[in-house]
């Protein structure tokens, strides 16, 4: 996957309007809630074979941190 | 009994007959645009027709047993092309009324397409955050069957009951994003459905305390429920059945 694709996947698993940007600010988007972390545990496995877990989005503040995790 | 603007759009399923005819003539009425949805154009021009408002009806002719897979795209295209949707009352719904000997799967999978994957993949594309406007509201049409199964209903009514459980769930997911969820579930009402079954059904009606129901009983429940005056209301499955149960 590349990286402008990632973005758009992300954009689908935040259902957001605005623009995204890899050094976003993952918290300051009302978007980043439960079910957005949610779907990205799954997308982060189905597309990648990565698992994490809730504990993981500790350390996860921008959508590079969740690119890294993918390897992307 | 709330009035609507035509900028509050409604999405509604099965809008060419029953109660779906009913719901989109009563949200018609309370001056809301429909987005009404079947497979037969004909019926839908007939239903917009005989609208209070036939300016505010827009007709998509759509089989919602095909390419379920795409439907979520689908109710993006509508919000792209008539704006923010305001509701989704899905009463799209295919009866089974058959007893174990004669039950087939081909037949039974496509009930519960229509009956249960259908409107969760509907409601899938409504609840992203881009295609839905703020206080929106999700009914969807289930049945008494799913709460009081009887003879016959095996397929019919395991899909009612499991779009209720699909009801509670996704309202839980939604109630933070401002969209309540619920489902009605009727006895039998006055409809093509209803009349086409008449001699399977196997209930005596006169022991219906009110008799059977008609579809503006369920409309009006429908208006309530996806109006303010029920912003308290979100996961509850509704029986409508004229005190019969």
């Amino acid at each position: 996957m590349k990286r402008e694709e990632f973005l758009e996947q992300m954009q689908d698993i935040l259902q957001t309007d605005e623009t995204l940007s890899f050094d976003m600010n993952l918290e300051d988007l009302e978007e980043w809630d439960s079910l957005s972390k949610m779907a990205t545990v799954a997308f982060l496995d189905s597309n990648f074979g990565i698992k994490t877990t809730f504990n993981d989005f500790e350390s996860i503040k921008t959508i590079e941190d969740i690119a890294q995790k993918a390897g992307i | 009994m709330t009035q609507y603007s035509k900028e509050d759009i409604f999405i509604v399923t099965g809008a060419s007959s029953g109660i779906g005819y009913s719901v989109a003539q009563k949200f018609n009425e309370l001056g809301a645009s429909v987005v009404a949805i079947a497979r037969s154009v004909d019926k839908l021009t007939q239903m917009k027709n005989s609208s209070k408002y036939p300016e505010n009806i827009f007709i998509e002719s759509k089989d919602l047993g095909k390419n379920i897979d795409e439907l979520p795209n689908f109710v993006k295209s509508l919000k792209e092309k008539y704006g923010k949707l305001k509701g989704l009352i899905y009463c799209a719904g295919l009866d089974y009324l058959k007893v174990m000997q004669i039950l087939d799967v081909k037949t039974s999978k496509d009930v519960f397409d229509i009956n249960f994957f259908a409107p969760v993949f509907m409601a899938k594309g409504f609840a992203d955050r881009r295609n839905h406007a703020p206080n929106a509201s999700i009914i969807f049409i289930a049945s008494v069957a799913g709460v009081y199964p009887d003879k016959g209903q095996t397929i019919y009514g395991g899909s009612k009951a499991a779009l209720i459980a699909a009801m509670k769930c996704i309202s839980k997911e939604l109630a933070t994003k401002g969209v309540r969820v619920n489902s009605i579930s009727p006895a039998y009402v006055e409809t093509p459905m209803y009349l086409n079954n008449f001699e399977n059904i196997g209930t005596n009606i006169d022991e219906y305390p009110l008799g059977i129901g008609k579809p503006a009983d369920i409309s009006n429940m429908a208006a309530f429920l996806a109006s303010e005056d029920a912003r308290w209301i979100t996961g509850q499955n509704y029986i409508m059945d004229g005190g019969i149960f």
